[in-house]
């Protein structure tokens, strides 16, 4: 371990593979919600009911595939880079979302749903403005587990090419240098830790007052 | 007003329809209370009027109008819509759910704030206090005036009611109850009222129609059916108190017969004459200044003859045995077993204004049983 390695690592190689990293999250992720939400709301529509367990099923049987399994599997099809990268991890990603998305809908009230619809409320507005915002808690509570998710699944991610924190650890590993490794499984961890604390202090302030618990 | 004709509800896979060929027409401006044991279809009747469900064959017109060829939304923009799990948001504050109509419909800001403050006084809420509070932090019983109160905000003039008072305590009940029936002497809302409550069904209905396993059983005011229930089934479900549940219906001031005489106390020994000259049993004594001591009836006058100071101890045992003339007919038949008395002064402020006995609730309830 000499300080110096662990300078460069740091000052030199970390900020280009944060940046790489935190794109991979910030585009898998938001992709993620864009699919999953609309699926889970779709889902618990009285129309497509009877497709929810069916999906469900299979986004376990995905989210059952090691992420490893499923970057290495994204090469040969998919190729290099970061593209095939955020395909694989959206297959991890999409299952805790949608499921939370279902039984956050599920979880709402009947009897609010009911007398909304009874005072005249469209359908629109009452998933817009009922379903939704009551929610919501729940949904966020997915996408935490979600972007924890693919934080650490995503330094799998430099296998294929697609950078990140992932190449310091590689590069650590290959070149014997610790102090890469340190760095990049440590500011992974940082990263992590972070995004899981901020969302759920937003998940916290996103319930509406009149539910929140004491 | 509403016109419920030949309505039948088959739900899917249930070998009995939940409403059979149910005509009805409920008349404008009157509580219309639906009643029957659980099962019987009521609430079916009532969520078929605003198209929460939709009926097997029949049709359902709102002044002559079909409702199923409106759109079920502004339906039921136009219809308030109370359930007894009141489903207010929870996300919301008061004066926001008390606002979700009147935001429908797109008024201005200025005219919905003041439309709720209005509402959450009439209902009895405090208006500061409970503007800005969330579902969470009231009771049930100020929760179901919300709910009221929500139902109300664009003033419909009809109002559908299923169960609203079946989830809070007797004693707010009651008082819901009252504050109904009083607010409807001024707004005249035709009001449709589910409850499987026959007590509430009486004291609230101007009419009432009672159903059993999907079918109309019998419709009428409350005395038409306490007086006449149509089959067994209507005399179990009103149950065997009947006639003491029809004086609920009454007021002192029903039954009640003329004073029979006035007597100073300096006359007491003349009670007994002035009492066969007027052709009564009973006098009612005054002091010298006119204050109301209490009454004597013949018998006991005969009986206590000679003994001036007697008589005007029994006198003043009935001292508080006056009612006001807005009693009801079954407190009133409590207060006579109460003072162990024959007859009630019946009050009309201060005035004595009439006597209540025994045989006079008897005579009114025989009349109306004859009518």
């Amino acid at each position: 371990m000499s300080w110096e390695n662990f300078r460069f690592a740091l000052f030199e190689k970390a900020p280009e593979a944060l940046f790489e990293h935190s794109m991979i999250v910030v585009i898998t992720i938001t992709i993620a919600i864009l699919i999953s939400v609309p699926l889970g709301v779709l889902l618990t529509r009285p129309k497509y009911k009877g497709l929810g367990l069916v999906t469900l099923n299979v986004l376990n049987v995905l989210q059952a595939i090691p992420g490893l399994a499923i970057i290495a599997l994204a090469l040969p099809i998919l190729g290099l880079g970061m593209k095939p990268a955020v395909v694989a991890l959206l297959f991890q990603s999409l299952l805790p979302i949608v499921r939370n998305t279902i039984a956050g809908l599920i979880g709402v009230s009947p009897d609010v749903k009911e007398a909304a619809c009874g005072m005249g409320m469209s359908q629109r507005r009452i998933l817009l403005e009922v379903e939704i915002p009551l929610a919501m808690p729940i949904i966020l509570s997915g996408i935490r587990t979600a972007t924890v998710y693919v934080v650490s699944i995503g330094t799998l991610a430099a296998l294929i090419g697609a950078g990140g924190l992932g190449n310091l650890i590689m590069g650590g590993l290959a070149l014997f240098r610790p102090e890469y490794l340190l760095v990049g499984a440590g500011l992974g961890a940082i990263m992590a830790i972070t995004l899981e604390r901020s969302l759920s202090y937003l998940e916290r302030r996103i319930t509406p007052p009149g539910m929140r618990v004491s | 007003m509403i016109e419920l004709k030949q309505i039948t509800k088959q739900y899917l896979g249930q070998a009995m329809p939940a409403v059979e060929n149910l005509s009805l027409s409920i008349p404008e401006g009157e509580i219309c209370v639906l009643v029957g044991p659980s099962g019987c279809g009521k609430s079916t009747i009532l969520r078929m009027i605003n198209r929460m469900i939709e009926p097997t064959s029949g049709t359902v017109t709102i002044k002559g109008e079909d409702v199923s060829s409106t759109d079920s939304d502004q339906l039921r923009m136009g219809i308030g819509y109370v359930i007894q799990q009141i489903g207010l948001l929870p996300h919301r504050t008061i004066a926001e759910n008390i606002a979700i109509v009147p935001r429908l419909y797109k008024w201005p800001k200025e005219r919905i704030a003041k439309r709720v403050d209005e509402l959450i006084v009439m209902m009895g809420l405090d208006l500061e206090k409970t503007r800005g509070k969330y579902p969470s932090q009231l009771s049930g019983g100020q929760m179901q005036r919300v709910g009221v109160a929500r139902a109300m905000a664009v003033d419909p003039p009809i109002m559908l009611m299923d169960e609203p008072f079946g989830a809070v305590d007797p004693i707010a009940r009651n008082h819901l109850q009252d504050e109904l029936l009083r607010l409807q002497k001024e707004i005249k809302k035709t009001i449709v009222f589910v409850t499987h409550d026959i007590n509430e069904a009486i004291k609230m209905g101007d009419n009432i129609a009672i159903f059993d396993a999907g079918k109309l059983v019998q419709f009428g005011t409350p005395e038409e059916i306490l007086t006449n229930p149509k089959n067994s089934f209507v005399e179990n479900f009103i149950g065997h108190d009947r006639v003491v549940k029809k004086l609920n219906l009454y007021r002192a001031d029903d039954a009640m017969q003329p004073v029979g005489c006035l007597v100073k106390e300096s006359d007491l020994q003349s009670a007994g004459q002035r009492m066969k000259d007027a052709g009564t049993e009973v006098a009612f004594l005054l002091n010298e200044v006119g204050q109301r001591l209490g009454h004597l009836t013949f018998a006991e006058f005969e009986a206590g003859k000679g003994d001036l100071e007697g008589l005007r101890k029994k006198v003043l045992r009935t001292e508080k045995a006056f009612v006001q003339i807005s009693t009801s007919l079954p407190d009133a038949l409590s207060l006579l077993l109460e003072f162990d008395s024959d007859y009630l002064g019946i009050l009309k402020g201060d005035e004595l204004c009439g006597m209540l006995s025994f045989k006079d609730i008897r005579k009114h309830v025989y009349r109306k049983d004859g009518e």
